[in-house]
């Protein structure tokens, strides 16, 4: 099962890794067209006051992946604000029923990560929160640091009240930041409102998926390490007990050498 | 100064190299970008991209997205993009037959698969327009 989780941490962590030029390109589009447009405009982009949280939990459907789920049940509970659920993975989905807290939905998501089964949870989330149901959208996932590491995070999505800062924070950490810029004024065309409007969506859904996919890539991680330990547990102790097994076979080979010489002593 | 062209999906970064001229399908019709273009962001539309290179021209078709022009910096943000040598016909005209029988009952299916079938559906029909261009 360790080879099994290693395999497809690997291919998890490719893919994962494949779609970062295109998110990074797509908030490099988004910072340009940002100073452009009134961010009243648009509902993404208002904050409002916020009275019930919108949790996305990305959980795993199956176990044996040490304290992935766990860590982030944790970050759950200390939610006590009124909030709302969507939920992926069946583990998520029975500990929200369990602590009997607001699911709207649940999505499964099988290993293979489809964008379309990632778009239509994201697209369900931004109805909700057009709707005016739930006024925040945030995911609560496991951060990828590395195979050993993974955080638990809960990272807001909408609104993107403070595009500015936001955007500094996530150019911060990628290669983007570019240094060379154009001075001249970009044409925008057909016109920023526009290409605004189908940007967001777009890149919503966009930044919802790449957490899913290092929400994967964690738990394959997790889960290999997981299975890694148990292994070496396993082979630990089945040391022990041969040692054991042996000690007491000796004993008894031993008793049973004494026992026939002093039978034969004593009829001798 | 030559142009840098990247085509991004979210696949894979499919092209990147250095152009002399682009010829984008945007939403306004197609527009060609040499070097020295003024700043732009445009919307892409499914359809073929051309791309000079010392006097060869080579074919894409790409997917609906998204194009920056900044500085010598062309990059396409697109949801499907694929060089023409990669192009399967069959493929192409088999999986327009799929989509377009699923489309047929529009009424049972909900908008986002309705909007993805059309969306697989014009991508096709870019990729089988770039390859019979040729003959």
């Amino acid at each position: 099962m360790e080879l099994v989780a290693a395999s497809k941490m690997k291919k998890a962590q490719q893919v994962a890794l494949a779609g970062r030029p295109y998110t990074e390109l797509m908030a490099d589009m988004l910072a340009a067209l940002a100073p452009r447009v009134d961010e009243s405009k648009h509902p993404f982009l208002t904050a409002r006051e916020v009275k019930i949280r919108g949790i996305l939990l990305l959980t795993t459907d199956k176990g044996l992946c040490g304290p992935l789920n766990s860590n982030l049940f944790k970050l759950v509970v200390d939610i006590k604000t009124p909030a709302k659920f969507v939920v992926v993975g069946r583990k998520g989905a029975q500990f929200l029923a369990r602590t009997k807290r607001d699911l709207l939905a649940d999505f499964p998501i099988d290993d293979r990560v489809p964008f379309s089964a990632v778009k239509a949870a994201a697209e369900f989330l931004v109805e909700k929160f057009l709707a005016g149901e739930i006024d925040t959208v945030e995911v609560i996932y496991p951060q990828f640091k590395n195979t050993l590491v993974q955080e638990p995070v809960c990272r807001p999505v909408l609104p993107l009240s403070n595009l500015r800062e936001f955007l500094d924070k996530i150019e911060g950490d990628s290669s983007v930041a570019r240094a060379r810029r154009d001075e001249r004024e970009m044409r925008i065309e057909p016109d920023p409102t526009t290409v605004l409007e189908a940007l967001l969506p777009f890149y919503v859904n966009r930044h919802i998926y790449e957490l899913v996919l290092l929400a994967k890539a964690s738990e394959h991680s997790a889960r290999m390490v997981a299975m890694k330990t148990a292994k070496d547990n396993a082979n630990k102790l089945l040391g022990d007990l041969t040692l054991q097994y042996n000690k007491a076979r000796q004993a008894a080979i031993t008793q049973e050498i004494l026992e026939i010489a002093a039978a034969q002593f004593a009829t001798g | 100064m030559p142009l840098t062209l990247e085509i991004v999906t979210p696949e894979a970064r499919v092209y990147s190299d250095t152009v002399e001229t682009v010829v984008v399908p945007t939403v306004q019709g197609e527009l060609g970008i040499l070097p020295g273009h003024i700043p732009l962001l445009t919307q892409v539309e499914h359809g073929e991209l051309r791309v000079t290179k010392g006097g060869q021209t080579s074919l894409l078709a790409v997917g609906g997205g998204f194009m920056q022009v900044e500085g010598d910096l062309v990059s396409v943000l697109a949801e499907h993009a694929i060089r023409e040598e990669q192009i399967d016909e069959s493929a192409a005209e088999k999986a327009v037959e799929r989509a377009q029988e699923a489309l047929k009952n529009r009424g049972q299916l909900d908008a986002t698969e309705v909007e993805r079938l059309e969306g697989l559906v014009r991508f096709s029909v870019a990729q089988l327009g770039v390859k019979r261009r040729r003959r």
